[in-house]
């Protein structure tokens, strides 16, 4: 009886036969056509860009069937097995011009929680203060990994041709993973803790993890919802009270614009080669709109905000002035980036372009 | 005594294009950034006057007067605001080493008031966010350039 498996024996002739100077080395010569590729450096280093152009720039508008994580441009032996995975396997489904370049920046732009925030800097606030603060942090660590979520969700499911768009895609769920981490800690840090959470933003996270396709997943949270939250985050900058939350959520910020940058180009692709989708997306951003806007109504999303704006409880209805300039925004905002990528929505729009809050509450 | 730069000019841009070279250490940590930055600075004796900087990776590639209005690239961000709040908030940078809270460029042009950033669409405007802490660490060199202001 044999000592091994017949697997193992066969490996065990193999190396007999190399140990006798018989070796294979078709490898060497299996991609002539990939081979003595030329690449120029940018200023900022090697990007993706640099070195996937030519012929590894040719990105397959169906991603190749073999069903495998070979990469994009290698030779594929016969007979290599396929993963039987990939269910996303169209480019407009994914695709963004600028993913690459994105996937560059944020790999590049990375920070951490730990030692890139001024935590020493943290003081004790007023209680209605802190407790604002931390309100609004529990909304954001409960929200803010739907984003990592929805595309962890479709990432094993698209083409390993489209390395691009996967790469982009797993910076930004670590990018989402610092968010929640950074928002727990800031609540977490200054003698309050978390408080209440939110059902209206579980409706919102609900209709993202739930939505039928990637491509309305991406258009309802890259571009509605993470677009929102990053004028949030300008604002969290702005009303920052202390030097940390100044840090938070201006790097928050920059994060944020990158995944809204994706969506945008994203769908732009989309519509451009698919024109007839375009309902299914007005569908699905409706559906964000009256999610988002039950939300405004939310006491425990509304009030600490407008606390903090108002720099008080005492001003909490000064806050609430400032928060409808803030509403007109981020919809004014949400409306110019849709017509970038070739959606005019300003007279579909399912929810008011402003809150004439002067005047409800005269 | 020390030599003071006059704002706006390309020459004050350049002071700070200078600075940024000397730090590249702090830009390579914050990350490249490759946008094209419009300051108008609008005064009532000298009308609106606007310098084009252009940032490649972790340096200034280019600064310039844009005398025509047309002569503006397709792609690029506009900080607009008047010089006497160009003033007091590059003084404030000059004071603290960096802005107080209240003067950084997101906090000034969050409300679109004292300052606006604007760009011919929504993505550029959003590259304003997106690289923000850079061109953040890119004013706070006026810290080292002493300013007169006209
Ligand atoms: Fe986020
Ligand atoms: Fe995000």
């Amino acid at each position: 009886m044999a000592k091994y498996t017949p697997t193992v024996e066969v490996g065990l002739d193999r190396m007999r036969d190399m140990a006798r100077g018989n070796f294979d080395l078709s490898w060497m010569d299996s991609n002539p056509e990939g081979w003595g590729h030329k690449v120029q450096r940018s200023q900022a280093g090697l990007k993706l860009t640099d070195v996937d152009h030519g012929f590894y720039g040719q990105v397959p508008a169906q991603g190749s069937s073999h069903g495998t994580m070979a990469p994009r441009g290698c030779y594929v032996p016969e007979g290599t097995i396929s993963l039987d995975q990939y269910t996303i396997n169209e480019m407009t489904e994914i695709w963004a011009d600028n993913a690459a370049s994105l996937y560059d920046e944020a790999v590049v732009r990375q920070w951490n929680s730990v030692t890139d925030v001024p935590w020493e800097k943290l003081k004790t606030l007023p209680d209605d203060m802190e407790k604002a603060v931390c309100q609004m942090c529990t909304g954001l660590a409960e929200v803010e990994f739907v984003a990592g979520d929805m595309p962890a969700k479709w990432l094993c499911r698209i083409n390993h041709d489209f390395h691009e768009v996967k790469l982009f895609l797993a910076t930004q769920i670590m990018d989402e993973a610092r968010h929640l981490d950074v928002f727990r800690k800031r609540a977490l840090a200054n003698g309050g803790g978390l408080l209440m959470a939110s059902p209206g933003q579980e409706e919102l996270l609900a209709a993202i993890l739930n939505a039928p396709d990637y491509a309305t997943a991406s258009a309802l949270m890259h571009i509605f919802g993470e677009g929102f939250v990053l004028t949030l985050f300008r604002q969290g900058e702005y009303l920052a009270p202390t030097e940390v939350e100044k840090t938070i959520f201006g790097l928050c910020m920059q994060d944020e614009a990158r995944h809204v940058a994706y969506g945008v180009k994203h769908l732009k692709f989309l519509l451009e080669r698919q024109p007839e989708r375009e309902e299914e997306i007005h569908a699905i951003l409706e559906k964000g709109e009256q999610a988002i806007f039950s939300l405004t109504l939310e006491p425990q999303t509304s009030e600490p905000r407008a606390i903090l704006a108002g720099g008080g409880l005492a001003n909490i209805e000064l806050g609430m002035m400032r928060m409808a300039f803030i509403y007109q925004k981020q919809v004014h905002e949400y409306l110019q980036r849709l017509k970038v990528a070739g959606i005019d929505r300003t007279n579909r729009l399912s929810i008011p372009t402003e809150i004439p809050y002067a005047e409800i509450a005269a | 005594m020390e030599q003071r730069i006059l704002f706006p000019s390309s020459d004050w841009f350049q002071k700070l294009a200078i600075c940024m070279l000397a730090q590249e250490d702090e830009y390579r940590r914050l990350g490249p950034m490759d946008c094209t930055m419009v300051v108008r600075v609008s005064s009532p004796e000298n009308g609106d006057r606007n310098f084009e900087i252009v940032f490649r990776a972790f340096s200034v590639d280019s600064v310039r007067e844009i005398n025509d209005p047309g002569d503006v690239p397709p792609e690029h961000f506009i900080i607009e605001a008047s010089l006497q709040t160009w003033q007091e908030m590059i003084e404030n940078i000059r004071e603290h080493c960096g802005p107080d809270l209240k003067h950084t460029l997101n906090f000034l042009t969050f409300p679109n008031d004292p300052m606006r950033v604007n760009g011919p669409d929504q993505l550029q405007t959003d590259a304003f966010y997106r690289y923000n802490r850079s061109i953040q660490q890119f004013f706070n060199g006026a810290t080292d350039v002493p300013t007169i202001y006209n």
